[in-house]
């Protein structure tokens, strides 16, 4: 059951409002419908039916992400990161790729950054809850053959791979291509819808106002350019690392919120092959581990234009390439930064200004992540490699990976990043915590973050399901303190 | 500089450089990713776009000196900062909407002899 969308209103009211549909907010106003309150869920972007657009296009950038998917954290050199702008938020665009909460990673989250009440034994339960929900399952048959290309380098060269299982249903006799996405609206959302919880689209927070102890109004505004207010006894916030952060600074909350972002950077490169690899609406399952959690090797989106992008910066020496965008495919090879970065809202301007700086062991890292991506490639098979850099040369053997290496320089390269936390980590520790080990903006009763903004960290692996799992660990908290009557 | 709609301001040296790049594209299929590639600046974030419609407006005011084609050729190649990265974010967007919207374009931005020039292919994508 789809949720009954409703209609833009001046005024609404609800018990509790769930600003977002991602990741964490879908899970949010799920459960919380599901044990009893009365949810409204305020998102942003529009509903989309999946099968209503191509995976990974340009019409899907311009339906169902923020600003067409081009936003950038400026920096030396500044990262271009997207961000879903849709109901389901990211789940919707993503890769799908399933990694369970890390738990060597979240016991030092729990050690740092003093979060109460954390049992690990209790989010693994939640991550085998969540795997049921949205069926993570592992391709039906063989891979894709850019997916292979991954298994069969990293064989090669003896280092750690393996295939990453998704949320996707097949349908009988499928296969690896064949998967639907079990994205928020197909999963979350439609419970949620089912046990009751309202759903309002098109329609973005622009602040909260708390009046008296306990009472929100949110100022809204609708894409049709109507404004209005909900009024509610409590806010999740659930608008994703960036925008998160942006609307509790528009609401006044500014302690800790936004100074800590933290990302995944990536450089990619495209490789070309003797035989077809390229699969342009799906991306590859498997990914190389072997130098992981600091650089972890996977395979892009490649659709033709995506294919052209990859090559464009060095288009004077790559261009012939693209008449063969059938046997190329894209790859990335992705760090775990120590950098981090900024959000800060404006007063005056719609969208907050993000920014991120990368260390000296940052970029040293993308560095030794471009040879090693390149070499792996080779030995998959590549006939020619295209580093995506300005001015970088094309590699067809072992022995040019020292000239790139040495003509790389993460100031040419394009870099990107998908995974976007830890902009209101979670915690006790006042001294760099913007919420409490349960989600609860300090010092702002009744406002309470869900979302990947709490991961105190970017957690070196695919977020998604460390993200539902935190978000289904405070909810749940919320629900045994607070009680569906609103205690 | 939200009111000042992009298609002005970044439109025509957009056109200029992939004229330059591709000189092979149709002018009809060069306006179509022109019109896209501005749309998309509309959209930027509010900041962004503040910084490539200033950077558009230099562009544009150097598109009217005499040898502007020299300049243009010049700005093609810049490595430099910030307008090295505005030139990076046009081409980016002008080539992604050509070849997921005529795949089957050449390097040089022709089509292969059988297909017709101008509009979205049958076995192209509309964007
Ligand atoms: C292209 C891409 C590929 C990815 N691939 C993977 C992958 O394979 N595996 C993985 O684990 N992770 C992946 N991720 C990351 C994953 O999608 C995110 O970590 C996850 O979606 C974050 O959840 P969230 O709830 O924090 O935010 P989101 O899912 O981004 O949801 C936030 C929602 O809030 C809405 N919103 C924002 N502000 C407001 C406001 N003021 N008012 C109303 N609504 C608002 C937004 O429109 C959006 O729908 C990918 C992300 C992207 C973009």
């Amino acid at each position: 059951m789809n949720p009954q969308l409703l209609a833009p209103a001046v005024s609404y009211s609800t018990q509790v409002l769930v600003i977002g549909s991602g990741a964490g907010g879908a899970t949010t106003a799920c459960l919380l419908a599901e044990a009893g309150f009365d949810v409204l869920i305020a998102e942003e972007g529009p509903w989309v039916e999946q099968d209503t657009v191509v995976p990974f296009s340009l019409e899907q950038m311009d339906r169902q992400y923020r600003a067409g998917g081009v936003t950038v954290a400026l920096g030396l050199p500044s990262i271009a990161y997207t961000e879903g702008r849709c109901a389901g938020g990211g789940t919707e665009v993503n890769s799908g790729l399933y990694f369970r909460p890390p738990i060597d990673v979240i016991e030092r989250w729990r050690r740092d950054y003093r979060i109460d009440g954390l049992d690990l034994d209790e989010l693994a339960l939640i991550a085998d809850q969540v795997e049921a929900a949205i069926n993570v399952t592992t391709v039906p048959g063989s891979p894709t053959p850019a997916s292979e290309v991954l298994r069969r380098g990293a064989a090669a060269l003896g280092w750690k791979h393996s295939e990453i299982p998704r949320w996707m249903t097949y349908p009988p006799g499928g296969d690896a291509v064949t998967g639907r996405r079990q994205s928020m609206t197909r999963t979350y959302l439609p419970r949620a819808a089912a046990a009751g919880a309202r759903m309002v689209t098109d329609c973005r927070v622009d602040r909260l106002v708390r009046e008296g102890t306990a009472s929100i109004r949110a100022q809204v505004s609708y894409a049709s350019g109507l404004r209005g207010e909900i009024r509610c006894q409590f806010a999740f916030v659930c608008g994703g690392a960036i925008q998160t952060p942006a609307l509790l600074q528009r609401s006044g909350l500014r302690r800790h919120i936004g100074r800590s972002l933290a990302v995944h950077p990536t450089v990619k490169l495209a490789a070309r092959f003797r035989d077809e690899v390229n699969i342009p609406d799906d991306v590859p399952v498997h990914q190389v581990k072997e130098f992981a959690p600091n650089l972890s090797f996977g395979g892009s989106a490649s659709h033709p234009g995506l294919v052209a992008l990859a090559l464009s910066d060095h288009w004077s020496e790559f261009a012939s390439a693209i008449e063969d965008w059938r046997k190329i495919s894209v790859y990335y090879a992705a760090i775990t930064s120590e950098g981090r970065g900024n959000v800060i809202a404006v007063p005056g301007l719609r969208d907050p200004i993000v920014t991120y700086r990368l260390t000296p062991r940052d970029r040293a890292l993308l560095r030794s992540g471009m040879a090693r991506l390149a070499l792996l490639l080779l030995e998959a098979g590549a006939t020619d490699v295209y580093p995506s850099f300005r001015g970088a040369p094309l590699i067809r053997h072992r022995d040019q990976l020292s000239t790139l290496n040495q003509q790389f320089a993460v100031s040419k390269a394009s870099l990107m990043t998908v995974h976007l936390c830890s902009t209101v980590p979670l915690g006790e520790d006042r001294s760099r915590c913007g919420a409490d080990s349960f989600g609860r903006v300090h010092d702002a009763g009744g406002i309470i973050v869900n979302d990947a903004s709490l991961l105190p960290d970017a957690p070196g692996v695919n977020p998604q399901a460390t993200v539902m799992a935190f978000a289904i660990r405070n909810v749940r908290h919320f629900i045994d303190t607070n009680g569906p009557s609103g205690g | 500089m939200r009111s000042v709609p992009s298609s002005s301001l970044v439109g025509p040296f957009a056109d200029r450089l992939l004229a330059l790049d591709l000189p092979g594209l149709h002018p009809a299929r060069r306006r179509e990713a022109i019109d896209f590639t501005t749309r998309r600046v509309d959209s930027l974030p509010s900041l962004m776009r503040f910084g490539v419609m200033s950077i558009a407006a230099i562009f544009r005011a150097l598109l009217v000196l005499p040898r502007s084609d020299t300049l243009v050729k010049f700005l093609a190649r810049t490595a430099l900062p910030l307008l090295g990265e505005y030139v990076r974010l046009l081409r980016s967007l002008g080539y992604a909407y050509i070849w997921e919207t005529w795949p089957d374009t050449r390097p040089d931005g022709s089509q292969p002899d059988d297909a017709e020039p101008g509009g979205t292919q049958p076995g192209g994508r509309a964007a």
